[in-house]
């Protein structure tokens, strides 16, 4: 009997089979080992190895040959990992792609003015507020380019490949799809095992052992804990977020949609990331982004930290990271009998509105998210938002099989609805500004959480 | 040729322009047209589009439903905690930061004054700054007041000194800005006191001195007053630049911890390009410009009330 590697529901035009996928993960595992030297993964034999799967699709590919359609990327992982590839995009369809990378800062200011003065390109796009940019009708629904048989193939395509998350992520409340997801995150804890070992600790399950275990850790050269806590909507929000969720709080309620910064459980999770970060987080924690973060982790100098699981491609890479292999990856804990739930994301990527290369912007985001393409890229070490690239061997690889589950079970623990309530409200910018400035106070202890909140709240009153 | 006009033009050989057939009126407007089109282009059509947003509710998530609100944006921004703290903070900041450096950087350029061999060397050190990208060196900087892995803290262990959190809470958040600032901007003022103090007269400061002055009565009593007019432009430059800081407090605090070092600028660039809300950004840009104005006007008319006898 075949048995097929990849879930079965989306009914490939072509089976992908154990010998085929041995054969292909062979080549993936010589790709990312090619990528991870700088070599390319658009080599000769992975293309000729792929462009079967790619043209199993019922797709017309070379429909738009000629044409070049430009794509709106920030620096990120996706981009290193799409960006090799690219060139096969370009043989299968004859259509070329142009991607510059921009730095989040430069494209989170350039985006909003480029599309809201109505400018055709880029045809695809990041989506950094994807609230703020359906409110302003800058992305095109993808709905009619799905039916449309000359340029897609549902079957080929096999959504139900795509996390359930992922998926809720492309659908808006009124049913209309505005993008397709491209990468998965979750808050992952990360720990030192060896600084763990070295005090006899164990992995804390609760919020209160997390506590326990970070400040027992903390020394006057390692940090005990170490997360974010800077005072912007980019920074702290984000896994101060997951600590409110699992306290029973939310940002924004998602069944009214009213603030629910005062609440009582909300208070109760800034209360707890805040006490636990000046208990034991390193000095200067208040000006803490990702990257000090991650930095410190990598230096040994914070025994645990807790953030995207994307890091474990960057913990596990000795040219960065002086604690490879002494790493665990694990679980958020839980907070006093309630359930844990930590914060999620996932990138997506929409075609501009007032793009006049739509149908080639779709082949592109078709190709881009598919199986063969996302297998590819997870060969690179890129999280996608497809399970069957989780689990090819070459994700695991790179990736780390033990920070890839760790991260899998986060993300299937995460509650989209608490997160999109917050994240893709239209005034999400306001929202989480105004949050996350609320937290960094309560983190240096210039105001206790429930001031903290309340003056938040307060900012919020009025504007949404 | 007619007697009319400066004297400039009436002195000038009239050949020039009447030999190209044009009339010297026509002449000037030509010559006068392109700084006028960059002008206008770039100058004042963005500011009239400006003060017009300012009076609307103009927000880039929704183009379509703008419309004129007169002063909201203005009584909305008066009536706002946030205006006044980023007032606060911004007043703070420039006026810490000019005074430091116009102290400084007068301080080095009368040390350089005395010719020493060494002299070209330390001019070329003292104006690396200027030369660096700005964010290139903000982000150094930003690793630098690292607390666990920065080079400032370890070095204040290593003399036995305790840590410090930089960036971490609003007193040390301002202060290590305005160390960066002054690296980068002390040259400045260096510059400008260099390029006065070469231009004085020696005699009355000889003359000073055989007279029996001290060094630092000839400073205080007659270098300082000849150079107050380099000085005072130095000062409206430096202060209506550093009122518009951006890059080294955005990179380095975002404007944290809290809302502590949040400027003016900061809180228009939060508005505009972040909130997307363009009217109320356009109108905090408004305000910011008339401060200036008010600001700058008012030290020069001191300025010519309190004209150096020297100069006279």
């Amino acid at each position: 009997m075949t048995r097929l590697l990849f879930p079965p529901s989306g009914g490939l035009h072509l089976p992908i089979t154990r010998r085929g996928m041995l054969r292909a993960s062979a080549i993936l595992a010589g790709a990312g080992l090619l990528s991870a030297k700088g070599a390319p993964l658009w080599a000769q034999d992975v293309y000729a190895e792929f462009e079967p799967l790619w043209k199993a699709a019922a797709i017309d590919w070379t429909r738009h040959s000629g044409t070049t359609i430009q794509i709106g990327a920030l620096s990120h992982p996706w981009t290193d990992a799409m960006m090799p590839l690219l060139p096969h995009f370009t043989r299968l369809t004859g259509i070329e792609v142009n991607l510059t990378p921009q730095s989040e800062t430069e494209y989170v200011a350039e985006m909003p003015v480029k599309l809201g003065a109505g400018n055709a390109t880029p045809d695809v796009y990041m989506v950094w507020a994807l609230g703020q940019a359906i409110e302003a009708g800058w992305l095109a629904p993808l709905d009619e380019m799905e039916a449309n048989p000359d340029i897609s193939d549902p079957a080929w395509y096999d959504a139900a490949d795509v996390f359930n998350s992922g998926r809720s992520f492309e659908k808006w409340s009124d049913g209309v799809t505005y993008t397709r997801a491209i990468t998965a995150e979750a808050q992952t804890m990360f720990y030192n095992q060896t600084m763990l070992d070295g005090a006899g600790l164990a992995i804390p399950a609760t919020m209160d052992e997390l506590h326990a275990a970070a400040v027992a850790l903390k020394s006057d050269d390692v940090a005990g804990i170490v997360l974010r806590a800077k005072a912007t909507g980019d920074a702290a929000a984000w896994p101060a977020g997951g600590w409110v969720f699992s306290h029973g709080g939310a940002i924004i309620d998602p069944a009214s949609g009213a603030v629910g910064l005062t609440s009582a459980g909300t208070v109760a999770g800034v209360d707890s990331y805040a006490r636990l970060l000046r208990d034991a987080g390193p000095v200067g924690v208040g000006n803490y982004h990702w990257m000090e973060c991650l930095n410190d982790f990598m230096a040994g100098a914070a025994a645990i930290g807790g953030d995207s699981s994307n890091f474990a491609s960057d913990i596990a890479n000795p040219e960065k990271s002086t604690v490879v292999g002494q790493v665990s990856y694990g679980a958020l804990p839980s907070a006093a009998g309630l359930p844990a739930k930590p914060n999620m994301w996932h990138w997506t990527a929409g075609i501009n509105a007032n793009s006049t290369n739509k149908e080639a912007a779709y082949l592109f985001l078709s190709w881009a998210t598919s199986k063969p393409t996302s297998a590819l890229a997870a060969a690179a070490g890129l999280a996608t938002s497809r399970a069957s690239a989780w689990g090819t061997s070459a994700f695991g690889d790179r990736f780390g099989a033990q920070a890839a589950s760790a991260a899998l079970a986060n993300l299937t623990a995460a509650d989209g609805d608490l997160f999109k309530a917050a994240w893709f409200h239209p005034k999400a910018p306001q929202i989480l500004d105004a949050f996350a400035i609320g937290v960094n106070e309560a983190v240096t202890a210039t105001k206790d959480a429930a001031t903290a909140m309340a003056d938040a709240a307060a900012k919020l009153d009025g504007q949404l | 040729m007619t007697s009319r006009g400066p004297a400039f033009l009436r002195d000038r050989p009239p050949s020039l322009p009447r030999r190209a057939g044009i009339g010297r009126g026509r002449f000037i407007l030509l010559m006068l047209l392109p700084a006028t089109a960059l002008l206008v282009g770039l100058t004042i059509i963005p500011f009239l589009v400006s003060l017009g947003f300012s009076f609307t509710n103009y927000s880039l998530v929704t183009p379509d439903e703008t419309a004129g609100i007169w002063l909201r944006n203005y009584r909305q921004l008066v009536a706002s905690e946030e205006f006044w703290s980023a007032l606060r903070v911004t007043l703070i900041f420039t006026t810490c930061a000019v005074a430091i450096q116009l102290g400084l950087g007068v301080a080095i350029a009368v040390l350089l004054h005395h010719e020493t061999r060494a002299v070209p060397a330390l001019r070329l050190l003292y104006l690396l700054p200027l030369a660096i990208t700005p964010v290139a060196a903000v982000f150094t900087f930003r690793m630098m007041f690292n607390p666990t892995l920065g080079v400032f803290n370890f070095l204040l262990k290593e003399v036995g000194l305790p840590a410090q959190d930089w960036l971490g809470t609003p007193g040390m958040a301002l202060f290590s800005i305005l160390i960066v600032d002054t690296w980068q901007w002390t040259p400045f003022m260096l510059l400008i006191a260099i390029g006065g103090l070469a231009a004085l007269d020696e005699e009355p400061l000889e003359a000073a001195a055989m007279d029996g002055a001290g060094p630092w009565q000839v400073f205080r009593h007659h270098t300082l007053p000849m150079l107050f007019p380099y000085l005072v432009v130095a000062v409206v430059f430096r202060a209506i630049d550093a009122f518009k800081t951006f890059d080294i407090i955005f990179v380095l605090t975002g404007g944290g911890p809290g809302i502590a070092t949040r400027t003016l600028n900061l809180l228009a660039y939060k508005q505009g390009i972040e909130f997307l809300s363009l009217g109320y950004a356009a109108a905090i840009a408004i305000v910011m410009l008339i401060v200036t104005i008010v600001a700058s006007q008012a030290l020069l008319r001191k300025v010519g009330l309190f004209k150096p006898k020297a100069i006279l």
